[in-house]
């Protein structure tokens, strides 16, 4: 018979916050979204329309090019509420390519690994996974809607030779506040799909279809059943409404196809809805395993 | 209790399909084998302890700690899963790092404890290299130093002598003693009935998702009267000894040994059996040099309970 001293100890040294722990995994997958060349690809492509934004501004602000569109100037080159509307919808496009790649990468490789019994036998729940992956989705998308926009608004306000951006406020809480739905709901619903699909095409491939198809049914569903609610299938339709009346843009969509504010909300909470539930199946640390 | 793992009549199921039913155990300190053949319930039930799963019924505690407190659950509850998957690209140092970083310690902590986690496990000089490089040795010492890096109370290891070359098999097996002898629990899931032998000195017996015995070993064994015992005996004259001893009603079978000087007896009272060796070394008629008993392990009594199909006997 021996006798042991039972002196193991387990750890009680200081420990981070629960929530400095999500943004470990933010970091990590912000880290793994931008280690591919194609999404710094992506990247600067997506911002390559800003540029020609910043040279519309530039112009605007240059006496010399009013002077030489003349009368046609103040049409052409007016910088209001709607020349950032068109900055967002265009950029809109970049952030859909942009979470049709990451949100895959982001999520697909745990399922795929099999990494999600080792990472959720630490002390994070699986919302903190997802909301990790989700802020890092969401940062990446920012890089080319919101910030850059920002930028050009900024740069708006130091070129022109009025006190434009004190008066024109509005378009700018406007911008954030559309640019974050948009991202929000963007990578919801990539980081729901993604988790659904373990090859990473593929899920790339359903992204893009979860957009555009049920937009396509709702067109036919319009004209079939002449309604204007099949457009509450049309996401990138629903926003650009949304967005207009968020940078107080008048007379974007005919009063025949315009959608309430309220139904569309309900349309994009149903949707963020249902992520959650695909989400909520599918992150789980174990399927049916039995050995 | 919070000095011991505890189920208290835990089911799981999955849909319709039968994880582990009515598991009631409560595990002290030490090292704990739990054993089982394919699909008897094994890693559903070290999923439920380690909160993987929720239980269908049934109550878990882990040193009074239950999954729901993740952050002071999962500090005290190291996991070695078998599955083979990593993050791709990553280095062994990095895996243990981050999994520490997620366990809440500072970026200094974080690396002094996986320092010594990959020493340990006499991983250090692959630290730096990308796992995927790895051998299925290595990588399952990665998973290992990764679960005992956070320096947890409580110890699940899901086959974790998988892959690992005998050397290596002998070092993990020299860890697991070390830290149960220093008052960890461990509790180990294995199918290498020989080295549950050498690990641990309890056994969880599973089949079909149920308990079919848990405890000492040689308590367990002792339980299974049915079965008579084997003893083994070193001895100047075994066909005297086996005379003797079949005189007494308890003693089932004698064989002896090949080389003449040994014999094998089975009984079916351990206890009386050992009173009457005692009474026939003490006429002087034989000299006995050892006794041991021949089928007081694992092994046997996976035999016996459950038999090499599986199915509970």
């Amino acid at each position: 018979m021996s006798v042991y001293k039972h002196n193991y100890r387990g750890y009680d040294g200081k420990l981070t916050p629960g929530w400095a722990r999500i943004f470990v995994l933010t970091r990590y997958g912000y880290a793994e979204a931008w280690s591919s060349k194609i999404t710094v690809g992506i990247f600067i492509l997506g911002l390559l329309p800003c540029i020609v934004f910043l040279f519309a501004i530039y112009l605007a602000n240059n006496p010399m090019a009013r002077l030489l569109l003349g009368n046609h100037a103040p049409r052409i080159l007016a910088i209001n509420a709607g020349f950032f509307l068109d900055l967002l919808q265009v950029q809109a496009g970049p952030a859909l390519v942009l979470a049709a790649w990451l949100a895959p990468r982001l999520i697909t490789f745990d399922l795929a690994d099999d990494a999600l019994p080792i990472l959720l036998s630490h002390p994070i729940s699986r919302f903190g996974y997802v909301f990790g992956k989700w802020v890092a989705l969401s940062a990446s998308l920012s890089l080319v809607t919101w910030i850059p926009a920002l930028v050009l608004f900024a740069y708006q306000g130091y070129s022109s030779p009025q006190p434009w951006a004190a008066a024109n406020l509005p378009i700018a809480v406007g911008l954030i506040a559309g640019a974050l739905i948009w991202i929000a709901f963007l990578s919801l619903l990539g980081l729901a799909l993604s988790s659904w699909v373990k090859w990473r095409v593929v899920a790339t491939g359903v992204i893009f279809a979860a957009i555009l198809v049920p937009a396509g049914v709702g067109g036919v569903m319009g004209a079939v059943l002449r309604t204007k609610w099949g457009l509450l299938l049309n996401v990138p339709f629903m926003m650009s409404v949304l967005w207009q009346r968020l940078l107080g843009v008048p007379g974007f969509a005919s009063s025949e196809a315009s959608l309430p504010t309220a139904g569309i909300s309900a349309m994009l909470m149903l949707a963020c809805l249902l992520c959650v539930a695909m989400l909520y199946a599918r992150i789980r640390a174990r399927e049916v395993v039995r050995g | 209790m919070k000095d011991q793992i505890i189920f208290e009549n835990v089911s799981k199921f999955y849909g319709e399909v039968l994880g582990v039913n009515r598991i009631s155990l409560a595990i002290p300190s030490g090292v704990t084998a739990l054993v089982g053949p394919n699909g008897s319930g094994k890693t559903t039930l070290l999923n439920l302890m380690t909160g993987l799963v929720q239980p269908s019924s049934g109550h878990i505690s882990v040193l009074g700690l239950s999954p729901g407190s993740a952050t002071e659950f999962f500090s005290n509850v190291g996991y070695c899963t078998q599955f083979d998957s990593f993050p791709r690209g990553i280095t062994g140092w990095q895996f243990i790092f981050d999994s520490l970083m997620l366990h809440g310690m500072s970026k200094a902590e974080a690396a002094r404890l996986t320092r010594e986690s990959l020493e340990r496990v006499q991983l250090g000089d692959a630290a730096n290299r990308r796992i995927a490089g790895y051998s299925k040795g290595m990588r399952q010492k990665t998973r290992l130093a990764q679960a005992i890096a956070h320096h947890p109370r409580v110890l699940v290891l899901d086959e974790p002598l998988n892959g690992l070359d005998p050397m290596a098999r002998a070092e993990s097996i020299a860890l697991f003693e070390e830290l149960g002898r220093q008052g960890m629990h461990l509790l180990i899931s294995s199918h290498i009935l020989d080295e549950v032998d050498r690990i641990s000195d309890r056994v969880v017996l599973i089949t079909g998702g149920y308990l079919i015995a848990e405890g000492n070993i040689h308590q367990v064994r002792q339980e299974v009267r049915e079965k008579p015992m084997q003893v083994f005996i070193r001895c100047d004259h075994p066909e005297v000894l086996a005379s003797k001893m079949f005189a007494i009603n308890h003693c089932v079978e004698a064989r002896l040994h090949a080389d003449g000087g040994g014999l094998l007896l089975r009984t079916g009272d351990i206890d009386q059996f050992y009173s009457a060796l005692n009474a026939i070394a003490a006429e002087g008629l034989v000299k006995i040099e050892a006794v041991a008993p021949a089928d007081d392990d694992a092994n046997a009594i996976y035999q016996y309970l459950i038999g090499p199909d599986g199915s509970a006997l």
